[in-house]
């Protein structure tokens, strides 16, 4: 029994840390801009690769892995300034980002295919080696992932609560119109939300690619997760996503554990579909639209 | 926008609102773009070609009938192919297990796929623009999960092979270079231009425009959110079940691929590529994306990187899609004419 436990806190701790990580980054560019961010797990298997390639060319992870995270900064500042900036102030933004952001996305993914190939490829882990807790073994890779994740969530929630950049992001979630008023630069804070985002995903590349293989077409799976973790949280805030991550990650712990892996999708599904009939908000949403 | 739960998602008075372009107009288009159609196998030998051409006909019946409910209707509805899916296991089942005739089967994978999008309208009634995605998403995975879980009727993840294909009385199907699955495709695709067309000219089409563009408003002259939404729905579910069952006749087999998120990425760029809220425009991107992709075959992994650059460049430039693009050049020639006369 004791295991049992052991085995659905530990799994859903995992579990709920990556999605945490890849749905705060779609949070981010929902609450920030108004768009889903469709290439946004094509963005987290570059990070993993981008990284794989420095460490390739002969830099230590140390380095590497920082140096990955930034350069994919730069990638989402690029991403949003050539397919999501020209588009906004036009009707239908919603369903055109769909489209070229799934385009950018397919874009960058045959890319790699092309550059690197479609063999399989692993990241080193963030700390080598296994232990045991509570009679379940688990390798460091995983723990470091379990405790690096509420730090850099917390770091983010820091920023968007107590520095005057991430307050005006905040208000620029709020109310687009009013930031232009009072003189805030709109353009660069999509960007830069758009830019942390793709650095949050790139992270969570890093975090899957150093205890699974990676491919190109990794982040597909990733990626229709964090949208159910979004919805479902309240697309109104980044606390609510961060929540229902960690609680989806014990809901598939457990019915892993309970059921079988093979009935955890249909029951998660039919799980979201009950609760957003009832809750059509999601259920840590609040009624405003706001970066909190 | 301030205390807005998610932004509501706005949209322009559609160009191509019921009653702009006369209807004989309009009739006069379709059947000389019909009467090209028809001739085209007697110039296309063949089979590979007439192969495309049957693919493009599928593609623009799922892909114009997605434009009725994500176009017209601004339901974000991401559980079409599951629909197309339903379609396509609808069919493969009722002519392997219960020995059902094919035609009556290919009718039945529409009403089949009516029923069920009358049954997921349920749940996203009181749901609002982007939720609906993740209800009609988890359709879509729920519809999937159940297939593959049924291994025993469904064959799980392998998928079925050897469909009953379709019959014309003693004509030979096979043999005779896809001559007649490419006018059944073509008929398919008619029956489902017209029945589009004239749902969306009719009132009831212009109702659902109407609650698209001003919902308070609509709802206040006394519409019916719940039923328009319901018809919206079921009416771009039958042809789209009929299109699967007819995919699965024409292939002979049923896998799962058709829930993918690939066939729905692909599906979706010709609804978006065409122009949405225009029928026609899905069709004309279906047809440019499908010949594209074949005529591209030769440059390997380049070619879906062409296309979605190709893709970014159209939508950045037009957002109203090929449609688009075709009226600002129809438009241009018009006024270099006027100016010449």
């Amino acid at each position: 029994m004791s295991s049992a436990f052991a085995d659905i806190a530990f799994g859903g701790l995992f579990q709920g840390s990556l999605y945490a990580m890849m749905a705060v980054g779609l949070a981010l560019v929902w609450t920030t801009i108004g768009v889903f961010n469709f290439s946004h797990g094509v963005l987290m298997m570059l990070g993993a690769y981008v990284a794989w390639q420095l460490i390739e060319i002969g830099l230590p992870a140390w380095a590497a892995f920082p140096l990955a995270i930034v350069a994919m900064g730069g990638v989402g500042w690029l991403l949003q300034a050539s397919v999501v900036r020209p588009l906004i102030g036009r009707p239908n933004i919603v369903l055109v980002v769909v489209i070229t952001t799934l385009a950018a996305g397919s874009l960058i993914e045959n890319g790699a295919l092309t550059v690197w190939g479609p063999r399989s490829k692993q990241l080193p882990s963030l700390i080598a080696g296994n232990t045991t807790i509570g009679g379940v073994g688990v390798s460091l890779h995983q723990i470091a992932i379990i405790v690096i994740t509420p730090v850099i969530l917390g770091a983010l929630w820091l920023f968007l609560n107590r520095t005057r950049l991430g307050l005006a992001m905040r208000a620029v979630a709020q109310n687009e119109d009013a930031s232009h008023l009072v003189g805030l630069n709109v353009t660069a804070l999509y960007g830069l939300a758009f830019g942390i985002a793709a650095s949050l995903a790139g992270l969570a590349g890093i975090f899957i690619g150093g205890y699974r293989f990676m491919s190109p077409v990794m982040g597909s799976d990733p990626l229709l997760k964090a949208l159910i973790v979004v919805v479902f949280g309240g697309i109104s805030s980044v606390s609510g996503p961060i929540f229902a991550a960690y609680l989806i990650g014990f809901f598939e712990a457990a019915c892993n554990y309970y059921f079988g892996l093979y009935w955890t999708p249909t029951l998660l599904f039919a799980v979201l579909i009950l609760i957003l009939m009832v809750r059509p908000e999601g259920i840590f949403a609040s009624r405003s639209r706001g970066l909190a | 926008m301030t205390d807005a739960v998610a932004p509501a998602i706005p949209t322009r008075a559609v160009p191509v609102s019921p009653g702009r372009t006369p209807w004989k107009h309009e009739a006069i288009g379709f059947a000389i773009a019909l009467l090209v159609l028809a001739l085209l196998p007697l110039f296309i030998g063949d089979t590979y070609s007439r192969h495309v051409l049957i693919m493009v006909f599928i593609y623009a019946v799922v892909a114009s009938n997605w434009d009725l409910s994500l176009g017209y209707g601004g339901v974000f509805n991401f559980g079409h192919l599951a629909l197309f899916g339903i379609g396509v296991y609808a069919y493969s089942l009722l002519t392997k297990l219960v020995g059902l005739d094919p035609w009556l089967a290919l009718f039945a994978g529409g009403v089949i796929a009516t029923v069920a999008a009358v049954l997921v309208t349920i749940p996203i009634l009181r749901l609002k623009g982007i939720y609906i995605i993740l209800v009609t998403f988890g359709f879509a995975q729920l519809v999937m999960q159940i297939v593959i879980s049924q291994s025993a009727i469904t064959g799980g993840t392998q998928g079925l092979v050897r469909v009953p294909g379709l019959y014309w009385f003693d004509h030979n199907m096979i043999r005779d270079g896809k001559f007649a699955y490419f006018y059944i495709a073509l008929g398919l695709l008619v029956a489902s231009t017209i029945f589009l067309r004239v749902f969306v000219r009719s009132r009831l089409g212009a109702g659902v425009v109407a609650l698209r563009d001003n919902e308070e408003y609509a709802i206040s002259r006394g519409m019916s959110l719940v039923r328009q939404r319901m018809i919206t729905l079921a009416a771009s579910a039958f042809f789209t079940g009929m299109a699967g069952a007819f995919y699965a006749a024409y292939q002979r087999n049923a896998s799962v691929d058709v829930f993918g998120m690939s066939l729905a990425t692909i599906i979706l760029s010709m609804v978006l590529l065409g122009g949405a809220s225009t029928i026609y425009g899905a069709i004309i991107a279906s047809f440019v994306l499908t010949v594209f992709g074949e005529a591209m075959a030769d440059f390997g992994a380049w070619r879906p990187m062409i296309t979605a650059l190709l893709i970014i460049v159209v939508m950045l430039v037009y957002p109203s899609g090929l449609v688009g693009m075709i009226r600002a050049g129809w438009g241009a020639i018009a006024v270099r004419m006027k100016r010449t006369a």
